[in-house]
């Protein structure tokens, strides 16, 4: 078909639409002229010889019925099936508004369940999922080796320029590094921290974006180190911090007190390539040396440096496995050509979703066992609807059979009930919306406590929205589709004469108590997990984290952002760390590059003497702090063997280090660790000393497993950004301002960031999250039992209702009534009793899959809870006993006389 | 239902289509019975057509802009639906004849050289 017919079609089609919307000709104005027509065919029969009536017969016959001929215009007049739907969705209102119970129940049912499916996926979306903003962002992959602390794949930038020129399969590789600056719009003014990306001069290119204003990098910049010193503004940060003033093209700014000249301002929506960083500068990757806190890292040179990330899209008709083959052969050539730096290093290449997903396992494994839980939500949701539908069926059976026996086709009256279905699914997921936005705002609470740009966006946004659409509608098909079919299955006949077509009734019932089994058996395992989970975290925010959080107050300095010396650098250290010392109210001040719950820690490599690795492998990778010699008494960690650190731990004197004590006894089980020795990064460098060995508390977060540590002596090491911390005497906080015009003495120009006290680090960075888990899931598990309920309850009410009349016979021939409800409560226990076993069983199963999410289990401490399954088990119990015991209870209220009436 | 039976009438309304507007070209505007009397008579009564047929067909026709069609008055006063040729109804006359042509011509061909 052509241009021209395809435009035909479309007008014919469009000119039905309106037919069938505004009806452009009316029934009347069709009949008129059919008859019209009928007329003259009549006349012309007259005219042959006939009767009049003879004649109007023969013409109706000749020229087709009436009727036929009315319908087949009608059909061609608008949409047919539109029509049947619009009629459809009117009849199925009538039916809901003329059933308000069964409508409620089933509308609020399915909310629960698509809210809380809602609900689960805005919250992996701003964790995990949400893509990029870039166009075509499942197309861009990461290269790179694995990191053996974090799981991501990271480079080095000489490895990057290899693999850049030397790959084949891609369509442009960039590279990039998140990076701190000291930022100053003019000379003079205070810098404050911000926080970028240092790129390729490819970055825009190969991401496929163009600057909003001015340009982007051009190649020529990306060959030079420490000579381009331009600048791209982040859009957020130009709008914020220029007044998205136009004229910034040009202008001159400050970072780390270089002068950088603005040469184009990122477009609107676009903030960079790290998952929740909002970039606020963009500079070429050859700047990095002279923006760099630590001199001695020579990023651009070093190949064992490895802090880019590599990202690229492959060339059309190459796929992924091509890809990695290469990379696998150049990983090879690298190791060969480099022994020391690359061994064992391979090259990956992964979508950016698979490396967020490496990068964050327990935050996806928690994601998909929250996901889980909320599609059993949805499960129980729609078990109750469709335990509704199935027990309303009897009373539709007739109304159905009427339908079909004046000639509704079968899959006529299934749509018709699937649109009625689909009407209370869309009316759940509206409402289901409102739940999700309650549980987006709870959301709200996780905030990542930083002054740097650092976001995670929890949104009700589109993606959403059609997550809850498509759940609303494979809800309606779940719940609907099954009865639907059902219910048009039965024999004409048979219902016709029936009084409330009790055909299937066998079957159904058991269909109905089998729905509700299971809707008490996931119940059970939505609250057991719950249960776990809510204790786990308790007993895991009663422990803390190892280490007092009250009085204390942390604030972070990078004096190397000021292009510092070494020299310059240790001798503001210990400035600072002498005047903190005497601010009235401050007991302890102490130095130290890692912060505990405060992120992920950084790493150090270390060979222990005589440790056997397993083959292939010659060192281990473990979490690691610098730390001055009033830290461990700063923090409030015992030092449980030997020493701590002291001021004679000297760049001069012997190497020592303090480790904690899952490291000791993972390299020195059964002996005194004390005057053990390791090496650090490779067999060349001078042996270290333990002297100590720390109490093991949390560092990255508070459920964590136990994690080996690595303490190394700040004096010993280039000393680099650092937080300083306070343990106070009286309210930490009241030294913020005091501790501020100390640093400034010092260097007025000096940026101070992330000023907080540790309780308020705990609370964002542990409390809250955990707090927010714990409502998620408490909140799925209590729904759960809900919605269980109401399906049990149903089910009895139901079928007590079937029975009124052999109660009332019972009972009239002498059955006590506790003996009536003695039988009705048993039909509704035994289905409880056996869907909590089933649950229970399935439980187990699910513990063990919860000490996989919670390492050490949820309580941290590796045991289980042997109360939660009593616990669950009698609250499932109680309450399903009430369930059942009310309509049975109402049961045996039955008046024998009106009983028998009934009918 | 409405979809009975589509390949033969798509055929049937393939053709009616061509025999319409072509009735509509030469003859300028008619109702509805006067083109079914008109094929009834080119064809020496063998075309004989059915109200649920003919009807629908020009419905088709004006929807998808070949026809237009307003009331008016029969030269026996009487009220009827007339069916005029639009523009893009010849357009689509002479394309479709031109297809009928090199369909007959190449059966033609065909049988010819078969006998």
């Amino acid at each position: 078909m052509t241009w021209m017919g395809a435009m035909v079609t479309l007008r014919e089609w469009s000119r039905r639409l309106a037919g069938t919307v505004r009806r452009s000709r009316t029934d009347g104005d069709l009949e008129e002229e059919l008859r019209f027509h009928l007329d003259l065919k009549a006349a012309e029969t007259r005219r042959r010889g006939g009767g009049a009536e003879d004649a109007e017969r023969a013409a109706t016959l000749q020229a087709g019925g009436l009727a036929q001929s009315m319908e087949a215009l009608r059909d061609q007049r608008g949409l047919r099936w539109l029509e049947d739907l619009a009629r459809d969705v009117r009849y199925g209102y009538r039916m809901l508004v003329r059933n308000p119970v069964f409508t409620i129940i089933s509308v609020v049912s399915l909310a629960i369940g698509i809210g809380a499916n809602c609900a689960v996926f805005s919250f992996a979306d701003a964790l995990l999922l949400r893509p990029l903003p870039v166009p075509r962002p499942a197309e861009l992959l990461v290269v790179g080796s694995t990191d053996s602390l974090s799981g991501s794949l990271v480079s080095s930038y000489r490895d990057y320029v290899d693999i850049r020129d030397v790959s084949r399969s891609f369509d442009g590789l960039l590279a990039f590094t998140t990076s701190t600056a000291a930022f100053a719009a003019e000379a003079g003014a205070a810098p404050r921290l911000s926080m970028g990306m240092l790129v390729s001069s490819n970055f825009f290119q190969v991401i496929g974006i163009e600057p909003e204003l001015g340009r982007a990098f051009q190649p020529n910049e990306g060959e030079v180190p420490g000579r381009d010193a331009v600048a791209i503004l982040g859009h957020d940060f130009w709008e914020r911090r220029f007044g998205a003033d136009r004229s910034v093209i040009g202008r001159t700014v400050h970072l780390n007190g270089i002068q950088f000249t603005i040469v184009g301002v990122a477009p609107s929506g676009f903030t960079g390539l790290a998952q929740y960083t909002r970039s606020e500068f963009y500079v070429p990757l050859m700047m990095w040396p002279r923006l760099t806190a630590d001199p001695t890292a020579r990023p651009l040179e070093a190949r064992a440096f490895r802090n880019v990330t590599i990202e690229g899209r492959l060339k059309s008709r190459v796929t992924m496995s091509q890809a990695q083959a290469e990379l696998s052969t150049i990983a090879r050539n690298l190791e060969q050509a480099y022994p020391d730096t690359n061994r064992n290093r391979r090259l990956v290449v992964r979508t950016d979703l698979q490396n967020r997903i490496a990068n964050a396992q327990r935050v996806a494994t928690l994601l998909a066992m929250l996901t889980v839980l909320a599609a059993a939500v949805l499960f129980v949701a729609c078990a109750n609807v469709a335990g509704l539908l199935t027990s309303r069926a009897p009373l539709r059976a007739r109304e159905i059979a009427l339908r079909m026996s004046i000639g509704a086709g079968r899959s006529r009256v299934i749509r018709q009930l699937v649109t009625e279905s689909m009407l209370i699914a869309l009316h759940g997921g509206v409402l289901g919306l409102g739940v999700g936005y309650a549980a987006v705002r709870l959301f709200h609470q996780i905030q990542i406590p930083t002054d740097f740009p650092i976001v995670v966006a929890f949104e009700l946004d589109r993606r959403a929205l059609l997550v809850s659409l498509a759940v609303a509608v494979a809800s309606a098909v779940l719940f609907g589709l099954a009865p639907a079919v059902t219910s048009t299955r039965a024999e004409l006949t048979t219902v016709m004469k029936a009084t409330d077509g009790a055909g299937s009734g066998y079957r159904r019932r058991w269909g109905r108590a089998v729905l509700v089994g299971g809707q008490v058996a996931i119940a059970v395992v939505l609250l057991v997990v719950a249960t776990f989970v809510y204790r786990g975290f308790q007993r895991q925010l009663g422990t803390g984290p190892g280490f007092p959080t009250d009085h204390r107050l942390m604030l972070s300095l990078a004096p190397g952002q000021l292009r510092y010396s070494d020299a310059q650098a240790r001798q503001f250290f210990e400035r600072l760390s002498e005047r903190a010392q005497l601010v009235p109210g401050v007991k302890v001040a102490a130095l130290t590059r890692f912060m505990p719950m405060d992120g992920l820690p950084p790493s150090v490599t270390i060979i222990p003497e005589g440790f056997q690795f397993p083959v292939g492998k010659e060192s281990a990778t473990h979490a690691s702090s610098i730390v001055d010699e009033h830290y461990f008494d700063a923090i409030g960690l015992p030092i449980l063997k030997g020493r701590g650190f002291r001021a004679t731990d000297s760049a001069e004197a012997p190497r020592v280090a303090v480790v904690n004590a899952v490291l000791a006894d993972r390299y020195w089980p059964g002996q005194n660790p004390i005057g053990k020795r390791f090496r650090l990064d490779n067999s060349r460098t001078p042996w270290v000393e333990i002297v100590g060995v720390a109490k093991t508390s949390k560092y990255g977060f508070l459920i964590e497993k136990p994690m080996e540590f690595v303490y190394l002596p700040y004096r010993q090491r280039a000393p680099q950004s650092m937080f300083l911390l306070i343990e106070s005497a009286g309210d930490p906080s009241s030294l913020a301002a005091p501790l501020t015009a100390v640093v400034n003495g010092l260097d007025a120009n000096m940026p101070i960031a992330n000023v907080r006290t540790m309780d308020e680090l705990y609370r964002m960075r542990s409390v809250a999250v955990l707090g927010v888990i714990v409502t998620m899931i408490g909140a799925m598990g209590t729904m759960g039992l809900a919605l269980a309920i109401v399906g049990l309850y149903g089910l009895v009410a139901y079928a007590a209702s079937r029975r009124t009349k052999e109660i009332g016979i019972r009972i009239a021939i002498g059955a006590r009534r506790s003996d009536v409800l003695r039988m009705i409560l048993q039909q509704g226990m035994v289905l409880a009793l056996a869907g909590l076993g089933l649950g229970l069983a399935l439980s187990l199963g699910v513990a063990r899959a919860l000490a996989r999410i919670f390492p050490g289990g949820p309580g941290g401490d590796g045991g289980t809870d042997l109360l939660t399954i009593p616990m669950v088990a009698a609250t499932v119990l109680a309450v399903t006993l009430i369930a059942a015991f009310v309509p049975a209870h109402r049961a045996s209220r039955i008046n024998p006389t009106e009983a028998l009436h009934y009918e | 239902m409405s979809t009975k039976e589509p390949q033969k009438t798509d055929i049937l309304q393939g053709t009616l289509d061509l025999m319409v507007l072509q009735t509509l070209a030469t003859l300028g505007p008619l109702h509805g019975y006067a083109i079914a009397a008109r094929l009834e008579q080119v064809s020496d009564r063998s075309l004989r057509l059915n109200m649920g047929t003919l009807y629908p067909g020009l419905m088709r026709l004006e929807q998808r802009g070949f026809v237009r069609a307003k009331w008016g008055v029969t030269d026996n006063n009487r009220k009827a639906r007339f069916y005029e040729i639009t523009a893009a109804g010849r357009r689509q006359l002479a394309s479709e004849r031109a297809g009928w042509d090199r369909t007959a011509s190449i059966m033609h061909a065909l049988l010819n050289e078969q006998r």
